[in-house]
């Protein structure tokens, strides 16, 4: 028998029993929303926790810093030698050693702000390192830089947000420092070149709060070379496992740790992804019950038509024909159910994150960082769930159809035009 | 006259609960081709058992059918199918149609089975159903026509596929005596203006007065063989 008449036919004993065949289909449908929709609304989540923690860290730069968190601090600072060969590590493009000086309060006359970091930096290595993140809200980079050049961040410049700025490019200001970690007192006078863009997002390196001076400077005051952590860039997030592997190579055991975020956000990344998985999988078990719902159904239609299969039987259908005739209409509730299933699971996300992004908080008011949207969760499309989700709802359909459509087929057809 | 179906010694014994009920116990006959039988008996005398082992859908116990000399003994389910489909046409005394289907689509079944295009199926059933005098039923289904009626299509569909040999198991059972009379008058003028081969169960002695040849059968065997007086 030719496949398209069985599914015409197939088709037809559907329509006859609209009901029937809407409730069956039904059961499809929400298992498929359940996945389509969890599993659009997951990915969406992952997307944009990975997409904020990427704002908040550059992937591709590692820190080094000094001593161990488990092996216990002990402090010992890095030289030249040490980032020469960090530099000479395959795939690294920029290396900057910084030295920091902690806080220090500026005076601009009767004005005096409060800078909770100061770094003493090279200008030009640090900005191939930050780039986009070490861009002026005003002024410029002043070349060639002075040794009293003195760079602003957003929120030392204006510390409440209020449009007159603590100091403007040009104008000069004198630094004392706070906490003494190289107790010296500076009354050191710099002139300031600009402020920086304000940076808003969380992370390990917001320079809202920094002030940057030249390292040369900073070298000449302190009279030392040596410096307190490295900034290394690498060629891309891929390398940053491996070049992370070989500075620590470069150290004995425990004297420093490099800080590679890439290694946060993959595990992060990983455990949503776990997350999504799971929650699909839970999705999946409303799809088993509609496999069941159709293994109930069909097999009540099997009895119901033992006599019509008798009667094809007798006329000459083969039991592969009966049973494909079966097996198209479960065929057919997983087609239907999960074409409408996709659509309507997007539309489920969709609503959800509306409602998530309206009335949903994902933060306490505490630890809500007031400079960042708030959050919003975008579904993500994707046509490989697409197919995986109709395959997926096709094959339960088949799979639990098939019990009653091999019942259908094996029916002996004297005893099956007997059935009354 | 060579034979178009072979019955030999055919046995078969069903098991009901803990009773061995024995329906056939070794029937031997010959169907020529062209020739209008009748099996006559009361009920419980194996007639249907006999018929559904003519007809391959059920196999005896002992002995071998044959049909247009395909023997059944060597076919697999499969294969008794197609021989169902392509040489052999049944007639039950309660119609069998599919409820759900139109007339016409009722009997262009065993054409869409045979792999016919819808289109040529759809125009042979209505040729068919033009023959049996339904041509304005076509599109009826079975619950809104009246028993003779839906006879009428079984036949058609019996005889859709060209069959070497129709079988029939109570044609008129169902049927009052008129319209049972109609639908012999119809196979008998099938017989003689085609050629079709009838094997016709029954225990209507009207049917039996009428035909080439009567079989009677009691407790799963031919007590004896008559020739019918053979009139329309």
């Amino acid at each position: 028998m030719r496949l398209k008449r069985i599914f015409s036919i197939a088709w037809e004993s559907m329509r006859q029993r609209k009901l029937r065949a809407f409730l069956t289909t039904l059961g499809v449908v929400i298992g498929i929303t359940a996945i389509i929709g969890l599993a659009s609304l997951g990915e969406g989540f992952r997307v944009s926790i990975t997409e904020r923690m990427e704002q908040g860290f550059e992937l591709d730069v590692l820190t080094v810093i000094p001593g161990s968190l488990f092996a216990g601090y002990r402090y010992e600072r890095f030289n030249d030698t040490h980032v020469e060969n960090i530099s000479r590590i395959a795939n690294v493009s920029v290396v900057t050693p910084v030295m920091q000086i902690g806080s220090v309060t500026l005076y601009n006359g009767e004005k005096k702000v409060t800078a909770f970091v100061a770094a003493a930096v090279n200008f030009t290595e640090f900005q191939q390192v930050f780039s986009d993140r070490f861009e002026f809200k005003d002024g410029a980079m002043p070349d060639p830089v002075e040794n009293d050049t003195l760079i602003i961040g957003y929120k030392v410049n204006y510390p409440n947000e209020t449009e007159t700025a603590f100091a403007l490019p040009g104008e000069k200001v004198n630094m004392t420092v706070n906490l003494l970690k190289y107790p010296f007192n500076v009354n050191y006078s710099f002139t300031v070149a600009g402020t920086l863009q304000k940076g808003g997002t969380a992370g390990l390196t917001n320079f809202d709060y920094w002030v940057f001076m030249p390292l040369y400077t900073a070298r000449e005051i302190y009279e030392t070379n040596l410096v307190d952590l490295i900034f290394v860039k690498v060629r891309d997030p891929e390398f940053s496992e491996t070049v992370a592997d070989e500075i620590e190579a470069l150290f004995p055991p425990y004297q420093i740790t490099v800080l590679a975020p890439i290694t946060f956000i993959q595990q992060v990344d990983l455990i949503l992804g776990m997350v999504q998985i799971f929650l699909t999988a839970i999705a999946s078990i409303s799809l088993l019950v509609a496999g069941i719902g159709i293994m109930n159904i069909m097999t009540v239609s099997v009895m119901e038509r033992t006599r019509e299969i008798g009667i094809l039987k007798a006329i000459g259908a083969k039991s592969r024909t009966v049973l494909t005739m079966f097996l198209a209409e479960s065929l057919l509730i997983g087609l239907v159910g999960s074409l409408v299933g996709v659509p309507t699971g997007y539309g489920l996300a969709h609503v959800l994150s509306y409602i998530i992004a309206r009335f949903g908080t994902f933060q306490p008011d505490w630890l809500r960082n007031p400079e960042l949207e708030s959050a919003t969760i975008t579904p993500v499309f994707s046509w490989l769930w697409v197919i995986v989700a109709v395959i997926f709802g096709i094959s339960i359909c088949i799979l639990f159809g098939l019990y009653p459509a091999r019942k259908a087929a094996k029916l002996d057809p004297v005893e099956a035009l007997r059935y009354e | 006259m060579t034979a178009l179906l072979e019955a030999k010694g055919l046995k078969k014994t069903y098991r009901m609960g803990k009773v061995l009920v024995p329906a056939l116990q070794g029937i031997t006959f010959d169907v020529a081709e062209g020739e209008f039988v009748a099996v006559f008996g009361p009920s419980g005398s194996g007639k249907s058992t006999l018929l559904h082992v003519l007809g391959g859908l059920d196999k005896p116990d002992e002995g071998e059918v044959s049909v247009d000399g395909i023997s059944f003994s060597t076919l697999n389910d499969n294969a008794l199918a197609e021989v169902r489909l392509r040489k052999i046409g049944f007639v039950f005394q309660f119609f069998n149609l599919l409820p759900r289907l139109t007339a016409v689509r009722n009997v262009e079944l065993p054409l869409t089975l045979a792999d016919l295009s819808e289109k040529e199926s759809i125009k042979k059933a209505e040729d068919m159903l033009k023959l049996v005098g339904l041509e304005d039923r076509m599109n009826h289904r079975p619950s809104e026509m009246s028993g003779g009626e839906q006879q009428r299509i079984a036949i058609a569909r019996a005889l859709i596929n060209d069959p070497k040999i129709v079988l029939a198991d109570e044609p008129t059972g169902n049927l009052d005596t008129t319209t049972g009379g109609e639908i012999i008058q119809l196979m008998k003028r099938l017989n003689k203006e085609q050629g079709q081969t009838f094997v016709v169960v029954t225990h209507d002695p009207a049917i039996a007065e009428t035909v080439d040849r009567i079989l009677y059968l009691k407790d799963g065997t031919i007590q004896k063989v008559e020739k019918g007086r053979r009139r329309l």
